[in-house]
């Protein structure tokens, strides 16, 4: 069984481009909706509405940038400074290449900062890409298989 | 004719140098064409000249040691003494009496000076006395025709005919005293015999400076004869001072033989020269010349004098008014500039707004104005590398508060490549801190200058003062000269220098007051801009997105689903435009200046709640208005906050039947309290730091549309009246909104 992705969107349309181009990519990974920072914290700790939810960490958390009530950069340093969190892989998607954010995200020990294109062709690309790398070939679960990308 | 005199600049100025050591006030002797006594108060002779034989007989060495007595007479001398204590000698020669001598009748003239009482006696035609009455009919003529001139050219032309009339010399000239020192002809009466120098020039260095300064003193110089040989002072000095004696307003004083060679290198055997002395300097000259030896009457020479001094007096009030014009029309340009520098905030384009008046200021033909590295120019000026070096150089050269030449090349050779723009320069510095400057141009006058005489030949080169052998008409060319600044433009400009700095400190003044208020607007353009990457792009992103989605699907997807990609793509839409909609009521918002007056709020609350209606069609809204003051505000902002909360309360309230959205105020010493609570779906504490925020959001798009920019309006609206925002809410307990406005305003 694969581990899941975490996604963190709360625009609508966003999510649905981004569910599209997981689809796109054929990975075979669960995608674990939350809508806010808040709702991430509380999938990642388990607790709220996740509280019975199995135990596990995703394989790569996509967090935007920009959320409601906590945002992408505080999640990011909350993943970081927890034990059972920190080599969770985290990859900022974000609207625009503000360089403090780019800046700040490194500081935090982001694995991935990626500027969403707004050619949907590209963002298809760069999702598959990233889930690819992260949440197949960067931490292959032991005795699997490795995923090969269909051509 | 050049060629010989190649060294001539140096020699020049050596051979000035010579010439103004010359003794001209104490050249120990006298014209002789009269006879002079020196006295002392009991009126005994102490010195005599030395031509006292020729006039009267009387030895010269017999008379020292006599009282005037002895050689005039009793009856004579009787006479003097009775005209010398009706009106007391003075500085300045009187006229006592027409006495006879051996030589014929003469004039007898007094005055006292250096310490000695001078009686000077001229030979005179006259039968009777000297007659000064018809002095008076003459003076009062030419001021009668002086009032109907009004240029000051006319006005000499006047003088020279009326002078000429007068004394019979063969030609009168007045000229004036260029801003360089050369005698420029403004009028000339003269007959055939006598060649005209109308309009020319006549070299500064042709006077030297204690000549000047003795004109002032001294307002009539007579040489009746070119050729005189002069007679001595007998004894050589002064019995009183030990020392040669201060002739200064002798009528009979001795000149230069370096002066008699130029009038005779000039044709003339004859001067006499009334200065025109104008707010206490040497304006100009009247100088009259004549071919054959001439000696005008006493009585005609004062009556000279007299027309002289009432010339220079038309010409100063003439230029006065002239000058009061001219100041009048700058200062009514400059307080037109000020109001309009006023205006803007940047100071580049408030001058630039008023260059047509900066040039008209000035009478300048281009101007450049120069900030840093930034170059505005108006008008015809050199290129803009030409004026950031002129200005380089200016930095280094420059002394002073403005820095003005009507010769540009003179003191910076490259500006030869763009003399014809600018052969006149006025620069400013217009800031005290920064190189900022303020310059004005005026282009080349190519001027056709007829000088009386080749100016560059005078010396020899032997360094000893050759008298000017040429007085023939020498044309000169003058190139890279523009028209000379008057005095009142450059004062006016330094005095719109300080206006200008004023307005600056006042600026900086301001700029500290709004400092925080900057600051502060600061932080929010740079929330505004980054929002705008972030937001702005999303939309549009998302038209792409669902658009590229369509074209590639083809029909393969669902209807359902190209419905849904469709709605998206509206709804991107539409919400780009709100976003730029609002970005700009929220920068606006900034800008714009409050107006407060007397707001009744009660009536401001029901006015939104009108303003709602329409969009809360088919909602069920319990509205709870509670009695509300009146503030003072400004009623369209305060319009635009109240909107906001109301909306906001009533979009949070959407699930809940019936909503219950309530108004209320209360009052504390210092400030007006408004609180609008509703039972929506509130919001958790754990956030409230970003509620005010622009583009913050606590809730996702789908459950409540919005911007994320109304409350930030709501917290600048009400910062803008020196009040405060806050709230208060619990999760799906609902959220009280509360703004503070201040009693006395602080705008």
């Amino acid at each position: 069984m694969l581990k899941p992705i975490l996604l963190v969107e709360d625009n609508p349309n966003d999510l649905e481009l981004t569910l599209i181009a997981l689809e796109k990519s054929q990975l075979a990974n669960e995608v674990i909706i939350t809508r806010d920072g808040a709702e991430a914290l509380d999938y990642l700790f388990q607790r709220g509405q996740f509280a019975a939810r199995p135990a596990g960490n995703p394989a790569v958390i996509l967090l935007d940038l920009k959320l409601p009530k906590v945002d992408g950069l505080e999640v990011l340093k909350t993943i970081r400074e927890e034990a059972g969190l920190r080599s969770v892989p985290v990859v900022m998607l974000t609207s625009s290449k503000e360089e403090r954010d780019l800046l700040r995200s490194y500081e935090l020990g982001v694995n991935a900062y990626v500027v969403k294109p707004v050619d949907f062709g590209e963002f298809v690309d760069a999702i598959a890409d990233l889930g690819l790398f992260w949440a197949v070939l960067n931490e292959p679960p032991p005795g699997s298989l490795r995923y090969v990308r269909p051509r | 004719m050049y060629a010989m005199t190649q060294l001539s600049d140096e020699h020049l100025n050596q051979a000035i140098a010579n010439c103004a050591q010359e003794p001209i006030r104490t050249p120990g002797s006298i014209q002789p064409h009269g006879f002079a006594l020196f006295l002392d108060a009991g009126l005994r002779v102490l010195q005599v000249s030395d031509n006292l034989a020729k006039h009267t007989g009387i030895a010269p060495e017999s008379a020292l040691g006599q009282p005037l007595d002895a050689l005039f007479g009793a009856g004579a001398v009787q006479g003097l003494r009775a005209e010398m204590e009706r009106m007391p000698l003075r500085r300045n020669p009187a006229y006592l009496d027409t006495l006879e001598f051996a030589g014929g009748r003469y004039d007898v003239l007094g005055h006292e000076y250096d310490g000695l009482l001078t009686l000077e006696c001229e030979r005179t035609e006259r039968s009777g006395g000297a007659d000064f009455r018809h002095l008076y009919p003459l003076v009062g003529d030419f001021l009668r025709k002086l009032d109907d001139t009004h240029r000051v050219a006319d006005m000499c032309m006047l003088a020279a005919h009326e002078i000429r009339a007068l004394t019979r010399f063969g030609r009168v000239l007045v000229y004036r005293f260029d801003h360089e020192g050369h005698g420029h002809v403004l009028g000339e009466s003269r007959d055939d015999a006598h060649p005209s120098f109308g309009d020319h020039r006549f070299p500064g260095s042709d006077i030297p400076a204690q000549a000047r300064e003795l004109y002032v003193l001294n307002r009539l110089r007579l040489i009746a004869d070119a050729d005189y040989t002069p007679s001595r002072l007998l004894p050589a000095l002064n019995p009183l001072t030990g020392k040669a004696n201060d002739l200064s307003f002798c009528a009979l004083r001795s000149v230069s033989p370096v002066h008699l060679q130029y009038m005779r290198n000039m044709r003339t055997y004859a001067s006499m020269s009334v200065s025109l002395v104008v707010r206490g300097k040497l304006w100009g000259l009247i100088s009259c010349h004549d071919e054959k030896p001439c000696f005008p009457s006493f009585d005609k020479r004062t009556a000279c004098e007299q027309l002289g001094q009432i010339l220079a007096l038309r010409i100063e009030t003439r230029e006065d008014a002239e000058e009061l014009q001219l100041r009048l029309d700058m200062r009514r340009t400059m307080v037109d500039m000020l109001a309009r520098l006023t205006q803007g905030p940047d100071f580049i384009d408030n001058m630039s707004g008023v260059f047509p008046q900066l040039l008209q200021f000035m009478h300048a033909g281009g101007g450049a104005l120069v900030v840093d590295e930034r170059i505005v120019t108006y008008g015809v000026t050199p290129d803009q590398e030409a004026i950031a070096a002129l200005v380089g150089w200016l930095a280094v050269h420059a002394q002073g508060d403005i820095f003005q030449t009507d010769r540009l090349t003179a003191a910076y050779p490259p500006a030869a490549a763009f003399q014809h723009c600018a052969s006149g320069l006025v620069a400013m510095p217009v800031s005290r801190i920064h190189k900022h400057y303020l310059l004005w141009f005026r282009p080349e006058l190519v001027e056709t200058i007829e000088w009386a005489g080749n100016p560059h030949a005078k010396a020899s080169p032997q360094g000893q003062l050759t008298p000017r052998t040429s007085f023939d008409t020498w044309r000169e060319t003058v190139h890279a000269t523009s028209s000379p600044w008057r005095g009142g433009e450059i004062e006016m400009a330094l005095e719109f220098r300080t206006a200008l700095l004023g307005i600056a400190l006042e600026r900086a003044e301001q700029m500290a007051e709004l400092a925080e208020e900057l600051g502060r607007a600061n932080k929010e353009l740079e929330a505004f801009s980054y929002s705008v990457s972030h937001d702005l792009r999303a939309p549009l992103r998302h038209i792409v997105g669902f658009s590229d989605l369509l074209l590639e699907a083809r029909g393969s997807e669902s209807a359902e689903r190209r419905a849904r990609f469709l709605t998206n793509i509206k709804d991107s839409a539409r919400l780009a435009g709100k976003l730029v909609d609002d970005l700009l009521s929220f920068s606006q918002m900034g800008r714009a200046a409050l107006r407060p007056t007397q707001v009744d709020m009660g009536e401001l609350v029901r006015a939104c709640i009108d303003k709602l209606k329409f969009d809360l069609r088919g909602r069920d809204i319990a509205w709870q208005i509670g009695p509300l003051p009146v503030i003072e505000a400004d009623p369209t902002f305060l319009q635009l906050a109240l909107l906001n909360l109301l909306s906001n309360a009533a979009k949070f309230t959407a699930g809940r039947t019936p909503a219950v959205i309530a108004v209320s105020a209360d009052s504390t010493p210092d400030e007006t309290v408004f609180h609008i609570a509703d039972n929506g779906v509130g919001f958790s504490m754990d956030y409230v730091h970003k509620l005010f925020g622009v583009f913050q959001r606590l809730h996702r798009m789908e459950d409540f549309q919005g911007t994320g920019i109304g409350l930030a309006n709501v917290r600048r609206i009400v910062e803008r009246h020196g009040g405060r925002v806050w709230a208060d809410g619990r999760p799906e307990h609902g959220a009280t909104f509360s703004f503070a406005i201040p009693k006395e305003l602080l705008i």
